[in-house]
């Protein structure tokens, strides 16, 4: 299943465009990041038969657009996935899997109703109340880029302009926090088979 | 005056005296959980009330009373007439550390909905992508 932490008018293009065989459900609440803990996007999560995590929320890339940025590439996630899915091989042991979850803190939970605040008051036209959610969002969360990144076509900036480069920058600049295990894990370099 | 509540889900928009408390009735509309005698109640789970004073306000839910007995982080815009329900942390924070996938409900394109539970018994990508 995808989820698109979006707005139905800004993923509908997308959507249509790729027609998938899958269920896609549009998220514009943050609903599912809220609940498993996503903090940016393409990220996935798996679930075994019994509705158990076996793969914690985290980045992961669909192809290697992005490897130079991520230093992930794509292949060994790709691996790892059919490695699960046919032969049920985990890519993790599941006693670590609890504590590379994102537990959500206080913090968190605040951002994201902040940001869910300011998205409901965007959306009818109150942009000026919207304004300082946004900003308690941000600085709640400082780190979360569907809520830093996301937010930007909500409340006039350009996601993929400078406002996002100086963010990216920022973010480099406080050692990339938030990018878990599947940074270590996934890394080419760092990839092993056993 | 409206008060619009956002919680999980749902975002729906009551009627509100003061902009602070809701009728028992639209208090379960906009969040499922209802006031009965042995507390608030959702499905079979009934979270007992200690202080009801501090929950009720005449014949009216007060919203953050009720986010206080079921130790949910609450944002409130009074001036804006919006308030958001977050979810209890201490339930947050075991289901995934039992990882137990959470479920939801979303609508598609068409609005047509989605539910993850509903799926069943086979295993399940879940991917997470956006337009920005």
């Amino acid at each position: 299943m995808a989820v698109a932490l979006d707005e139905l008018d800004a993923a509908r293009e997308w959507v249509e465009a790729a027609n998938p065989s899958y269920p896609c459900v549009i998220d514009p609440n943050h609903v599912v990041a809220q609940r498993y803990g996503f903090i940016n996007v393409p990220s996935a999560v798996w679930i075994d038969e019994n509705d158990r995590i076996v793969r914690p929320a985290d980045i992961t890339p669909v192809n290697d657009l992005f490897k130079d940025f991520t230093g992930i590439d794509s292949n060994v996630h790709h691996e790892q996935l059919r490695a699960w899915v046919k032969d049920g091989v985990v890519p993790l042991p599941v006693e670590e899997v609890a504590a590379l979850q994102h537990i959500p803190t206080e913090a968190d939970e605040l951002a994201r109703l902040h940001r869910r605040i300011a998205a409901q008051l965007h959306r009818n036209g109150n942009d000026e109340a919207a304004a300082s959610h946004f900003d308690a969002a941000r600085k709640l969360a400082p780190w979360d880029w569907a809520i830093n990144r996301g937010s930007m076509p909500l409340s006039g900036g350009d996601p993929f302009g400078q406002e996002f480069f100086d963010y990216v920058q920022a973010w480099n600049e406080n050692g990339a926090p938030g990018y878990g295990w599947g940074n270590s894990a996934m890394r080419s370099d760092n990839a092993t088979t056993d | 005056m409206q008060l619009t509540i956002l919680d999980g889900e749902r975002t729906t928009t009551v009627e509100s005296a003061d902009g602070t408390s809701v009728a028992p009735s639209d208090l379960f509309t906009a969040t499922g959980w209802q006031l009965k005698p042995e507390g608030l109640c959702q499905g079979d789970v009934c979270v007992p009330v200690r202080d009801r004073g501090e929950l009720l306000d005449g014949d009216c839910v007060r919203i953050e009373g009720f986010a206080t007995a079921l130790r949910r982080p609450l944002v409130a815009d009074a001036a804006s007439g919006v308030v958001a329900l977050g979810q209890s942390l201490i339930q947050a924070g075991e289901q995934l550390h039992d990882r137990r996938a959470p479920d939801f409900t979303l609508q598609d394109i068409n609005g047509v909905e989605h539910t993850m539970s509903k799926i069943g018994r086979k295993k399940k990508v879940l991917v997470v992508w956006s337009s920005w």
